[in-house]
């Protein structure tokens, strides 16, 4: 987000606040005395404007998360508040756009119909539904199944009926979780540059996947979360975080592969022009970079091994195991 | 545009749901129960079907048609509440801004008129062979089982996943305990009059649709215990979980 400091902690206390976690936990228990405590001591505030991702392994407790924050469950310890209201209440009042993970929409309703029902659900005028309804369809390439019941669509179909009848309103906030799930790859490119254009100063969005790579691309920060804890909240930019030491790259050249070897001495040849190279620092990658096009190479392509969120996703996940 | 007129017009869906989930089960069963005992009795009865027997013919009318009531009413409460838990329909149902306890309370009246309109039309095709028959006197039974039994699965819907058997169960298993231990004067009877007023509803059938009158007190007995586990479901609603 464009002049957002996005590890900055005083920025997030003072900024118009959306939604607060507050040391919540959620333990269910079982008819036989069983528990399994899901979520522990979860402490996150996310501000307007912001795209927050959240990412953890399968189990992890984002799923619960999500339910707490819509008021589907009730926490056993601790608060969620959206705009200084219990969650459920807020959601009462105001609504929010909710992609879940699971689709389950009656399968015996046709494609157009669910969004025209939803629409109503949502306190849309019946003057408005059909254009907002035809508005979802258009964008989400609903058009040839609009007439289909939900049973005869494809998974992917079905997730964009999904997020058809998240976007159905102009909320303040949208939560996805695992949006692209089925999806193929035009359609996940198509859900990113969706997302861009939903980012908005007076909106906040969530989004949980495993694909840590679209949370890189789309989310503002990333909350990584373990056996129901917050682990780390990681920025994506890389304005702000320098690469840990012996950080590898991916150089490709598109000529003077000659020049390579006497630039990065270690760098390893990975085929068609591509080359893996370690280096101390941002600074020193920078400064060979610079060397080895003045030789006259020519660089196509730096992409680092890992992301940074990948980088922290791998610390933090890890540590906690 | 309010959130509780949205709802309301919500209702239209509500209805269209009723009639093709359940209204077409409940007039295919009603009908078929119906026809298959009580048009051979006509047949075999020939004019005495509306001569001197005429009490029992409507005896039977009345015993066939008071089953179909509680059988409609059950099959139109399973699943109202857990149906949704289960198949997980409730996730974009309330992340709009709709009132969770007022939308299952507005949908448990949608179905009350759905189980009255479908009565209508087997009592009308009852009052077609048996013009003794008063539509209305049955019309009037259908809502208060609607109430009495309704009010008690819209309970165990919120309480349970499996709402149909356990409503039939508490349903059945009042009237076995109350045969068994109701005649006696010991802590065991005094322990069943708790329990679901089931008894009281073979005597009102046969006054509220005979007549048209009824005990009141039988009648209050039915109504309160229906509308307090009802309202005990809305505040189970309330308080609980959304999710399972």
């Amino acid at each position: 987000m464009a002049g957002m400091p996005a590890t900055d902690d005083a920025y997030y206390r003072t900024a118009a606040l959306v939604i607060e976690f507050r040391n919540v936990g959620k333990i269910y228990k079982s008819l036989l005395g069983n528990s399994v405590k899901a979520v522990e001591e979860f402490s996150l505030t996310v501000i307007d404007g912001e795209i927050l991702g959240i990412a953890g392994p399968n189990g992890a407790g984002k799923t619960t998360l999500i339910a707490m924050m819509l008021g589907y469950l009730r926490p056993t310890a601790g608060t969620v508040e959206i705009n200084g209201l219990p969650a459920r209440q807020y959601v009462e009042r105001n609504g929010i756009g909710y992609l879940s993970e699971l689709i389950a929409i009656n399968p015996k309703w046709h494609a157009e119909t669910a969004l025209v029902r939803f629409a109503t659900l949502a306190g849309i005028s019946r003057s408005e539904i059909r254009q907002r309804v035809g508005y979802v369809i258009d964008l989400l390439g609903l058009d040839e199944h609009r007439n289909k019941k939900v049973k005869a669509l494809s998974k992917g179909n079905l997730q964009r009926l999904g997020l058809a009848q998240a976007l159905l309103r102009d909320e303040r906030i949208l939560v996805l979780d695992e949006p692209t799930h089925g999806l193929d790859p035009v359609w996940t490119q198509r859900f990113r540059d969706v997302v861009e254009e939903l980012r908005r100063p007076d909106r906040t969005i969530l989004i949980a996947s495993h694909n840590l790579d679209e949370l890189q691309r789309l989310a503002d920060r990333v909350a990584i979360i373990d056996r129901g804890r917050l682990q780390r909240v990681v920025s994506t930019g890389y304005e702000n975080t320098a690469p840990a030491a012996g950080t590898r790259y991916r150089v490709t050249l598109a000529s003077g592969h000659d020049l390579v070897r006497a630039v990065f001495p270690q760098a390893e040849d990975a085929g068609r022009g591509e080359y893996d190279v370690t280096v101390r620092s941002i600074e020193d990658l920078n400064a060979a970079l610079a060397d080895l096009i003045g030789r006259g190479a020519l660089v196509a392509s730096v992409v680092p091994e890992r992301s940074v969120l990948e980088q922290q996703f791998r610390e933090a996940v890890g540590e906690s195991q | 545009m309010s959130r509780v007129s949205s709802l309301a017009r919500y209702s239209l869906w509500q209805f269209r749901d009723f009639v093709f989930e359940r209204g077409v089960a409940i007039l295919i069963i009603g009908f078929l129960w119906g026809y298959v005992l009580i048009e051979p009795l006509r047949r075999s009865m020939g004019p005495a079907w509306n001569g001197p027997q005429g009490t029992t013919v409507f005896g039977i009318a009345l015993q066939v048609s008071s089953a179909i009531v509680s059988l409609s009413v059950l099959i139109a409460l399973h699943g109202i509440v857990s149906s949704d838990r289960k198949l997980g329909y409730y996730r974009f149902f309330f992340s709009k801004p709709v009132n969770h306890v007022l939308y299952y309370t507005q949908l448990f009246f949608v179905y009350m008129v759905g189980v009255v309109a479908s009565m209508l039309v087997l009592s009308l095709l009852l009052h077609t062979v048996l013009p003794t028959f008063s539509i209305p006197n049955f019309l009037l039974y259908t809502v208060l089982v609607y109430v009495a039994m309704g009010g008690i699965g819209f309970f165990l819907s919120v309480a349970t996943r499996y709402d149909w058997l356990t409503l039939a169960a508490v349903w059945l298993g009042a009237r076995m305990l109350r045969g068994l231990y109701g005649p006696r004067n010991d802590w065991r009877s005094k322990l069943v009059e708790v329990l679901p007023p089931v008894h009281k509803l073979d005597a009102v059938a046969n006054s509220l649709i005979g007549t048209g009158t009824a005990h009141a007190t039988d009648v209050l007995w039915l109504f309160g215990y229906g509308a307090l586990f009802f309202a005990l479901g809305l505040v189970a609603l309330r308080w609980g979980s959304l999710a399972d």
